[in-house]
Formats: C-alpha cells, sequence, structure tokens
C-alpha cells in the first residue's frame, strides 16, 4: 500500500510539472501575448496547450484516486511541491537562471507547505483530548 | 515586475480563489445524495458553473502570465494561490487555523513577497 501512495505522488507531481511546462511552451509559441482573437487562436494551434489539458485532467483524476484513500497532508503537499520540480525543469529545458532571491523564495515557500502539509495531517486525525 | 505582470497575477489570484470557493460552495451542504446522484445536484448548483468558468478564464490568464515571465518564477508567484484560498476559507467558511498552518502560511506569503520585490 505504500508502494501505492508513493507511485500515485510521483504521478500527480509529475503531471502537475508537465502541465506547467506545456503552459510555458504553448506561452512561447503564441507570442507576443496580446488581449486578442488572434493571440487566442495561436494558443489553441500548438499542440502544446493540449497536452497541458491532458496533464491537467490527467493530475485531477490522479488526486481524486489518491484522495479516496490517502492521507490528506502529504497528498497536499505532493501537490504543490512541483515548484521543486518545475524550477529544475525551467533551467534544464528554458535555461532560465535561478538567482538568489528566487532560492531564498523558493526555500520559505517550500518550508510553508510542508508547515501546511503537516498541519493537514493533525486535522485529520481525532481531536486529541486536552 | 511590470504594472502588466502585477495586474496578471493578482487576475489570476483572484479568479483562483473564486473558483476554487465556488466549488466549494457546490459541494457543501447535505442531501446531494451520492454518486452519481450527487454529480447530477451539484450540476444543478450555478456554484459548479461559476467555479468551471473562474478555472477557463483563469487558464487564459495564466497563458499571458508565463509569456512575460520566466516559468521558474511564475510558479512561485503562483503560490500565493494556497494562501489566498486558505484565508479566504477562513473568513468564508469559518476554517480554523491552528498556529502551524498560520506559520506555513506566512512562510509561503513571505517566499513569495521575496521573489515578487525582488
Amino acid at each position: 500500500m505504500r508502494r501505492f501512495y508513493l507511485i500515485g505522488f510521483l504521478v500527480l507531481v509529475s503531471f502537475d510539472t508537465f502541465a506547467q511546462v506545456c503552459f510555458k511552451l504553448t506561452a512561447n509559441h503564441a507570442m507576443p501575448p496580446e488581449a486578442t482573437l488572434d493571440w487566442v487562436w495561436r494558443l489553441l494551434s500548438t499542440p502544446w496547450v493540449y497536452c497541458a489539458i491532458a496533464c491537467y485532467v490527467g493530475a485531477f483524476l490522479t488526486w481524486m484516486t489518491l484522495l479516496e484513500h490517502a492521507p490528506i497532508g502529504p497528498a497536499f503537499a505532493a501537490s504543490h511541491l512541483e515548484v521543486i520540480s518545475v524550477m529544475a525543469l525551467s533551467v534544464v529545458l528554458f535555461g532560465e537562471k535561478i538567482g538568489t532571491p528566487q532560492l531564498i523564495g523558493s526555500a520559505l515557500i517550500i518550508a510553508g507547505i510542508v508547515c501546511l502539509a503537516i498541519s493537514e495531517t493533525d486535522a485529520e486525525k481525532p481531536p486529541a483530548t486536552t | 515586475m511590470s504594472a502588466t505582470v502585477v495586474t496578471l497575477w493578482l487576475i489570476n489570484v483572484l479568479l483562483d480563489t473564486f473558483g476554487q470557493l465556488s466549488f466549494k460552495a457546490a459541494a457543501a451542504g447535505h442531501g446531494l445524495g451520492e454518486g452519481a446522484a450527487r454529480w447530477k445536484a451539484m450540476a444543478r448548483r450555478p456554484w459548479i458553473w461559476i467555479g468551471v468558468g473562474c478555472y477557463v478564464a483563469e487558464f487564459v490568464v495564466w497563458l499571458a502570465f508565463l509569456s512575460l515571465v520566466p516559468l521558474s518564477e511564475g510558479v512561485l508567484l503562483g503560490s500565493i494561490n494556497i494562501v489566498a484560498v486558505m484565508v479566504a476559507g477562513r473568513v468564508l467558511f469559518n476554517e480554523k487555523f491552528s498556529p502551524l498552518r498560520t506559520a506555513g502560511i506566512l512562510l509561503v506569503a513571505a517566499g513569495v513577497a521575496v521573489v515578487g520585490l525582488s
């Protein structure tokens, strides 16, 4: 069962990560962004936008399956920790530079997500007698 | 960040939060039944369609946002959605904040501020 969760979380993070990468590829394809139908057509004319939608649907279904059995805390963390994998892929695929503010900011955000995940897990347990 | 980027970011947070709250409103309450009947009952509630509309709009706004910022920065700034939804949940649905939850929210908000103000 532990293995089921582990694989489930990995699948969830992968879907979320690839959705964001596909979003970025879609945005790059449709440059420049403008409030016109032309831009919307450029968005819809790249296969990446459909990959992004497919990843979203995949993530949704994985999330719903996991939530049936998995505790909400780790599930919550896994669904937001894609921040790390997306940053890593941004460097590799798009040659983005991660500066010091981004490093500090991401460390704070990740610490916050871990706190939230633990607090969600605690909330799941029956209230302790005080 | 330019004014356009900030505007798109704010619209994105608003749409995401309003969408999430709409879904919550659609799913909340008793008497919805179970299984397929529950989904049918929810589909009759306007809230679920308002939620779907918000998400479709958010999709477009997010693409415009990502056209203007690097992806690594975009996902970090997007983390503010977690904070906004939890704060709104507290205000509107009276959800409780434990000290740990408050700490988590403050850490995420601080992280977004560091990235956004740099």
